[in-house]
């Protein structure tokens, strides 16, 4: 389903070099590695908010290598939710389109829609932006270290949470961490990049 | 309110505000009668101020307009993309605003005008070129409202939007995005816009000649005012102007208020970004901004040493410095520029001693009041605003009648223009100290407590350091506003002894029949005062904390 072939991408130094990865079809990976490894360059030239120097990704049969970032059918969720702040829950679900009640409820924040941004908790928050995500219905998740700021037990809960939604809707997901635990939690494939 | 300083600041502040107004008010209305509809009907029925409202309206609403369209996109191009220089464009750019009226009104009328580019040459194009002139003056604060949304907008914000279908198209972006987080910096813009606008004096005084606005009417039926039995139109007319111009400011400053704090909660962002792109073509917007910014600047300078002969009905030009030498020897003036500077800066430096000392202490008393969770920090913040709702010639007034009223004599005092500088310029020392208050960690003082420290020590080694940026922009704002005041030194101060360097220029314009050497002299002492000025800018500038955005 994702297939990325010989991607490299290099700033001052390399941070990847043709680098091959291969997903099927609701399949979830993590990828792990220490700190400015290129992990999260990696999700961003995936989902073209980064050129990459060469290589190909291909979604779903469909060249997405030159592609505006906006076609590509991918969704991200960063490292802290990136909520609109001007807007309530409902109104950055809304950014989305589809059943905001159906996706709030999915993520476990029924009668949120109405809450001002500025209110939700860490994991509320997140737990919003996955399902603005996932209403957005992308073909795959790529998932920038969503869980890194909240504490051990609430990451932990989440994880599993997240994981069951995605397997749910049978949607592709990749995790960028530097947590092992959560990792494997979370991944049916890890892979490590150095 | 448990200190004594605090009390003390708060009662002097009333009183130097309250007291003079209140006076004003009292011997108008005694003269006048209490008849409100007389007072109201006299602006139409008297020929002085006949469609002085509609045109007041219509300039500060045409003006509004022409900054926003002038100042957003120079805005977007500054805070959008990586230019090399930018602190220095940024610089030329928001400069207008802190040179005095009075200079962009000899600016513009020597740029525009028959000894400039003459484009300024009927009763129509006077109106354009008040606009042009205001969108000069105020675009500094559209820059300064909304380049620190576009310079620190998280770019997560931007990137998530164009993942999800709403952000796909421009429109899209613009909707769900920039509109909304723009429009409370743009709505505050506009609204200081047409604040600034709608009282405007020295601006419409010399580039509109023949209209009026509600400013202008008070400036000059206002020292006809006041005076038992003597021309009692005039008070009816200082009574409405006054009194519409009020309600107008405050409801704009209300407006403002609501908008900023709309304004500050949609500013997540902490940081400038660094990872700008250059935009090459942005230059069609930057180079023909620079170029308005820096041009009736320029042309001041310039129109110092360009002398006009007239020879066999022939106009033609020569350079030479005998306006700088006029302006200094006083030929054309009761004063020379030397004298007049003198004046000016002694008022600054009273200004300052007394400004500086009272606006930090109110600061200081309302961000104890905030965090003793006091209900009376809310009512001292927006009362030490009371004097953004009177505009200068207002305040100039006030003093003028509200003094009138106790002594007659005080009114040849030297020391009297002080005291609207004092009113004029104390808000803004609170304005610039008490987000500095509020933004000083509080464990720094604890740290010094407990290091045993004494409260006078506390206050020289450690709260005085620490806030020594925004001590030295509440300073030189001070100095500059006080140097470059217009409206109420010129309602106050006219003896031509005291007068200082803005009132001389405007009486060295104000000089009727022609004389060649007329418009280089008051080009000259124009220059003066903005090179005084600029110097002082440029010393705000190296303090100013970055990305806060705001009029300072």
């Amino acid at each position: 389903m994702l297939k990325c072939n010989g991607l490299t991408k290099a700033y001052s130094k390399v941070l990847f070099e043709n680098l091959d990865l291969e997903l099927g079809s609701g399949e979830i990976a993590a990828i792990t590695g220490p700190s400015g490894c290129g992990k999260t360059t990696l999700l961003r030239c995936i989902c073209g908010l980064e050129e990459l120097d060469s290589g190909s990704i291909t979604l779903n049969g469909e060249d997405i290598t030159s592609m505006r970032t906006e076609d590509r059918g991918v969704g991200l969720i960063f490292q802290k939710p990136v909520l609109y702040p001007h807007l309530d829950v409902g109104g950055n679900l809304r950014l989305a389109g589809g059943n905001i009640e159906k996706a709030l409820s999915e993520v476990g924040l029924e009668g949120f829609s109405t809450r001002s941004i500025a209110s939700l908790s860490g994991g509320e928050g997140q737990r919003v932006a996955l399902a603005r995500a996932l209403l957005a219905r992308p073909q795959i998740l790529l998932l920038d270290e969503p869980f890194s700021s909240l504490d051990h037990e609430l990451s932990l809960r989440l994880v599993e949470d997240v994981r069951a939604v995605l397997k749910l809707r049978n949607c592709s997901a990749i995790l960028v961490t530097h947590n092992k635990e959560e990792a494997t939690k979370f991944a049916d494939i890890i892979l490590e990049i150095f | 309110m448990k200190n004594i300083g605090g009390k003390l600041s708060v009662l002097a502040f009333s009183s130097i505000v309250l007291i003079p107004l209140f006076l004003a008010l009292d011997r108008l209305v005694w003269v006048a009668g209490f008849d409100p509809v007389q007072w109201f009907s006299a602006i139409e029925a008297n020929h002085l101020s006949q469609g002085s409202v509609g045109f007041t309206f219509l300039q500060a609403i045409l003006s509004t307009i022409a900054t926003i369209v002038i100042g957003l996109p120079i805005a977007w191009q500054l805070g959008r993309y990586k230019w090399r220089g930018s602190g220095l464009m940024r610089a030329i750019l928001t400069m207008p605003f802190v040179i005095p009226s009075i200079i962009a009104a000899m600016g513009f009328l020597a740029f525009v005008g028959p000894h400039g580019m003459g484009f300024r040459a009927d009763q129509d194009t006077h109106l354009w070129t008040l606009i042009i002139a205001h969108a000069w003056f105020n675009m500094a604060l559209v820059i300064r409202f909304t380049e620190p949304v576009l310079s620190t907008l998280d770019r997560d914000l931007e990137d998530q939007l164009r993942l999800l279908p709403a952000g796909k198209t421009l429109w899209g972006k613009l909707r769900n995005l920039w509109i909304p987080l723009l429009t409370p910096s743009i709505a505050a813009a506009a609204c200081m816009t047409f604040i600034f606008s709608f009282t405007s004096f020295a601006l419409v005084r010399w580039i509109t000649p023949l209209e009026s606005t509600l400013e202008t009417v008070l400036a000059d039926v206002g020292e006809r005012a006041g005076i038992s039995g003597y021309e009692v139109y005039a008070n009816d007319l200082v009574l409405a102007s006054s009194l519409i111009q009020f309600t107008v400011m405050l409801a704009s400053l209300w407006l403002m208020s609501w908008l900023q704090e709309r304004r500050q909660s949609l500013l997540p962002q902490a940081s400038e970004n660094s990872n700008l792109k250059a935009n090459p073509r942005g230059l069609l917007i930057l180079v023909p901004g620079l170029f308005f910014a820096l041009a009736p600047l320029v042309t001041v300078a310039w129109s110092s040493l360009r002398i006009p002969v007239r020879e066999q009905g022939e106009l033609t030009y020569h350079w030479g410095v005998e306006g700088w030498v006029e302006a200094w020897s006083g030929g054309y003036s009761n004063t020379g520029v030397g004298d007049a500077l003198l004046n000016s800066l002694g008022y600054a430096g009273i200004t300052l001693i007394v400004a500086l000392p009272l606006g930090w202490s109110l600061a200081k008393t309302i961000h104890e009041l905030e965090l003793s969770k006091s209900r009376w920090s809310r009512f001292l913040d927006v009362f030490t605003m009371l004097p953004f709702a009177f505009s200068a010639v207002m305040i100039g007034l006030g003093v003028l009648l509200g003094i009138l009223k106790l002594d007659g004599e005080l009114n040849s005092l030297w020391l009297l223009p002080v005291l609207p500088h004092i009113m004029l310029t104390t808000p803004f020392v609170v304005r610039i100290m008490l987000p500095a208050f509020r933004g000083l960690d509080p464990s720094y003082d604890e740290g010094a407590r407990i290091l045993g420290l004494s409260q006078s020590e506390r206050f020289w080694k450690i709260r005085l350091p620490l806030l020594r940026g925004p001590l030295l922009v509440a300073i030189t704002f001070t100095l500059a506003m006080s140097l470059g005041e217009f409206g109420a030194s010129w309602v106050v101060a006219r003896s031509g002894e005291w007068d200082t360097l803005p009132v001389l220029i405007d009486s060295l314009r104000s000089r009727t029949g022609w004389d060649p050497l007329i418009q280089p002299t008051a080009a000259a002492a124009a220059t003066t005062l903005m090179l005084i000025t600029l110097l002082l800018f440029m010393t705000v500038e190296r303090f100013r904390p970055k990305g806060e955005g705001g009029m300072f």
